[in-house]
């Protein structure tokens, strides 16, 4: 059997597949975070986070992989999302949708109904999201396995979401005291949330690099204190 | 129909001889082989590489379309004695309905060889040439394809073109997505293929599957009932002076292909043979016809219209040069004159189908489900809720990109301001790469003090007047917000480069701006851009 399989075209295999596991159906995420995902990427229907300074960077680098050259983006009520960094992440401007102001109670309708045509929507909230809403979006987006993504950390949105990225000791290279200019910034990202399993590595990347990509960077050696 | 083939146009056009190994390669893979090079094993789709590999003295040409619309013209011409219903379906392969000709020349095969009589002194053994005769002009084509090296012609006897494609593969159909579906159906031969109902082809395969189903059964893809369109759809170009240069015949082209494309699909049709019609100054007029199986789209429209023009434009600058040489009196090939009028007449129609859907899952498809949601957000909000982003250029992190209403755009097509490529300006005074993640819609107001707590400006040189040291929320604002994110309305600075000095329309005194960007480090980590104008500094952008 295993013989067989190995035989058969790869493209062929998927074809024939009878059943997709929700595990199968996975958005790429960018090489370096590989090691922090349970999968080895994003589950299609479940909610994503993205939390600390540096968090939007990465929401966006995460975001440009997942997507690739066809997948939808939704941005809706963020305002202040600066899409021309999202397309030096590598985000395509042309399968990006803007809802700039949702207005005043139909935030989750608007929300819901991107849910359904896009690959992934991003939001920030302003305010705490209804346990209605939650229902809704959740369900929404598992039926039409799509992503929804929370660039304020999930804070306003009533239970965990399903992955949370966080960027922790984000510092900035290339820039001195009066000279230079930021070029390229140090961080260290870990996940956690409910489909995160047990998995608490952390990974030190560039955010962005001198490139403008997400990539490795080296550890650093720990800091030792010299006080007695 | 009968069809004639050039199986090695690409290279015929480039004009090598028969016994010398040549191929022509497009993204470095080969489309087309010389004979020559055929006997030494290079066949088509390999790689540069490997053609090279396999017969090393071969000689590597890049396709030029252009050149092979142009010289196909004589072929034309040459059939242009047997028949006046000649149509090009391409550089290569031209076809005419033989219900006239056969029967005057007494046969389907006399037909043939008349035919191969009137090409071959063209082709001039550069190249061979391949006839087939069918019912369908699809059928003929693949009975061209048939043929074999020592005959010159497969005909197939009136009513037997569906038996004669019943057992080729599906794949001859051409249409790889859906004869995928097929092959895994069990479906692998187009006679199996055709003997399907057409109406449970048409609603499992939709409109692709309903011209493909019509082609298997040996009809023409398009059904016979076709409307003659009104004569006032063709469209007219006068040119003043006479235009014997073929760019201003192109441009010209190129302007009439669109207003007719523009015409047609305003009218719901779509056209699949047009005719291209010169006058020129000495009275003559020249028409020739195309046929395109898809739609002619415009982009097509005017392709076809250069390659004519240029094809007729070039044959009779050869003849010139050629009496010139031969002291011959000058006979009338080809458009000697300057052309005084273009016109393409648009000379069978169909329904237009629109977009052609991916039925499975393709980006067409995919574009509409969006522009479907957006209907309906629209519906709810408004129309300029939904909006796209195009890269507009400009200094500011806010300014480099505009948000323009869905509702304006095609979501299905390229666009081609969504590239950066498409600003090609440098802006000087931009702040350097890479762009912050997150700019406000209002700046905020702040103050930057230096270690003293005096307030730093930026001198007429376009200098820091001292250090920065502190950065903290304007008093007077009344706002309960603080500094990005940070609990404080404090922060030290530890670090900051700049000031890049901006200057904009200086040479208008009511929008004149000038202004100063500084980018800082708090101590906490994080960067932020701030822009001093009119002596206040505002936060404008978080690099979160």
């Amino acid at each position: 059997m295993v013989a067989l399989a190995e035989r058969l075209d790869p493209d062929l295999l998927r074809k024939i597949k009878p059943v997709t596991l929700s595990k199968d159906r996975l958005l790429e995420v960018p090489e370096v975070l590989r090691p922090l995902m349970p999968w080895g990427g994003i589950q299609r229907g479940t909610t994503v986070a993205f939390a600390g300074v540096g968090g939007w960077s990465l929401a966006m680098a995460v975001m440009a992989e997942a997507l690739g050259s066809e997948g939808w983006l939704a941005v809706v009520g963020v305002p202040s999302f600066n899409l021309s960094a999202a397309s030096e992440f590598g985000v395509r401007l042309d399968r990006v949708l803007v809802v700039q102001d949702p207005g005043p109670g139909r935030w989750g309708t608007v929300v819901a109904t991107l849910l359904e045509s896009v690959d992934m929507v991003a939001v920030a909230p302003g305010l705490r999201v209804g346990d209605r809403d939650r229902r809704r979006l959740t369900a929404r987006a598992r039926e039409q396995e799509s992503v929804l993504v929370h660039l304020d950390g999930g804070r306003t949105w009533p239970s965990t979401t399903d992955v949370t990225f966080e960027v922790h000791a984000s510092s900035w290279e290339g820039i001195g005291v009066g000279h230079g200019h930021l070029t390229k910034r140090r961080a260290v990202v870990g996940v956690k949330g409910r489909r995160t399993g047990a998995a608490s590595a952390t990974v030190p990347v560039w955010l962005p690099d001198e490139n403008g990509q997400l990539s490795a960077a080296p550890e650093l050696a720990p800091v030792l204190s010299l006080s007695s | 129909m009968l069809v004639v083939w050039c199986p090695d146009w690409p290279v015929v056009a480039w004009g090598v001889p028969l016994d010398e190994p040549a191929a022509v390669v497009v993204a470095n893979r080969v489309v087309a082989c010389s004979p020559a090079a055929r006997a030494e094993g290079v066949s088509i789709g390999i790689r540069r590489r490997d053609a090279q590999g396999r017969c090393p003295d071969i000689a590597i040409l890049e396709r030029d379309v252009d050149r092979e619309g142009r010289l196909f013209e004589p072929v034309a011409i040459a059939l242009e004695g047997i028949t006046p219903q000649v149509e090009v379906a391409g550089p290569g392969l031209v076809g005419f309905p033989t219900r006239g000709p056969s029967r005057f020349f007494g046969g389907d095969e006399q037909l043939c060889e008349e035919v191969a009589g009137a090409v071959e002194p063209i082709l001039a053994g550069r190249g061979a040439c391949r006839i087939g005769v069918a019912d369908g002009i699809f059928a003929a084509r693949l009975a061209a394809r048939a043929v074999r090296a020592e005959s010159l012609a497969v005909v197939i006897p009136a009513g037997e073109s569906v038996d004669f494609l019943a057992p080729l593969p599906v794949g001859e159909l051409a249409v790889p997505e859906l004869t995928d579906v097929l092959g895994r159906l069990g479906l692998r031969t187009i006679g199996a293929f055709a003997d399907l109902v057409p109406a449970d082809v048409i609603g499992r395969f939709g409109q692709v599957g309903q011209l493909a189903h019509r082609l298997a059964r040996g009809e023409d893809q398009h059904p016979p009932d076709l409307r003659r369109p009104a004569p006032d759809m063709a469209v007219t170009w006068q040119f003043e002076p006479a235009a014997l240069q073929i760019d201003r015949c192109a441009f010209a082209a190129k302007a009439l292909a669109d207003e007719l494309h523009a015409s047609l699909s305003g009218n719901g049709l779509a056209c699949v043979r047009v005719a291209i019609e010169a006058e020129t100054e000495s009275g003559e007029t020249h028409i020739r016809l195309w046929r395109h199986e898809g739609a002619l789209s415009a982009a097509a429209l005017a392709e076809r219209a250069r390659w004519q023009l240029d094809g007729w434009l070039h044959l009779a600058r050869s003849a010139r040069q050629h009496q010139e040489q031969e002291n011959e009196p000058p006979d009338d090939v080809g458009v000697g004159a300057g052309i005084i009028r273009l016109s393409l007449i648009p000379d069978e129609v169909v329904p237009a189908s629109g977009r052609q859907l991916g039925f499975w899952g393709g980006r067409a498809e995919r574009a509409d489900d969006v522009t479907r949601a957006v209907a309906r957000i629209q519906g709810l909000l408004g129309p300029e809720a939904v909006s796209v982003p195009e890269w507009r250029g400009g200094r500011g992190p806010a300014e480099q990109i505009t948000l323009l209403p869905a509702a304006a755009v095609d979501l299905g097509e390229e666009r081609v301001a969504t590239s950066r490529q498409w600003i090609s300006e440098p802006w000087p005074g931009r702040i350097p790469l890479p762009s912050p993640a997150r700019v406000p819609t209002d700046p905020v107001p702040v103050e930057v003090l230096d270690v003293a707590g005096v307030g730093v400006g930026v001198t007429g040189r376009g200098e820091l007047t001292s250090s920065p040291s502190i950065v903290s929320r304007h008093a007077s604002s009344s706002d309960r917000s603080t500094l990005a994110g940070s609990g404080d309305r404090r922060r030290i600075v530890q670090e900051w480069a700049g000031p890049w000095p901006v200057e904009e329309r200086w040479w208008d005194v009511m929008t004149h701006r000038r202004r100063a960007r500084m980018q800082v480090v708090f101590d906490d980590g994080s960067a932020h851009l701030l822009v001093i104008e009119d002596g206040s500094w505002w936060l404008e952008a978080t690099y979160h």
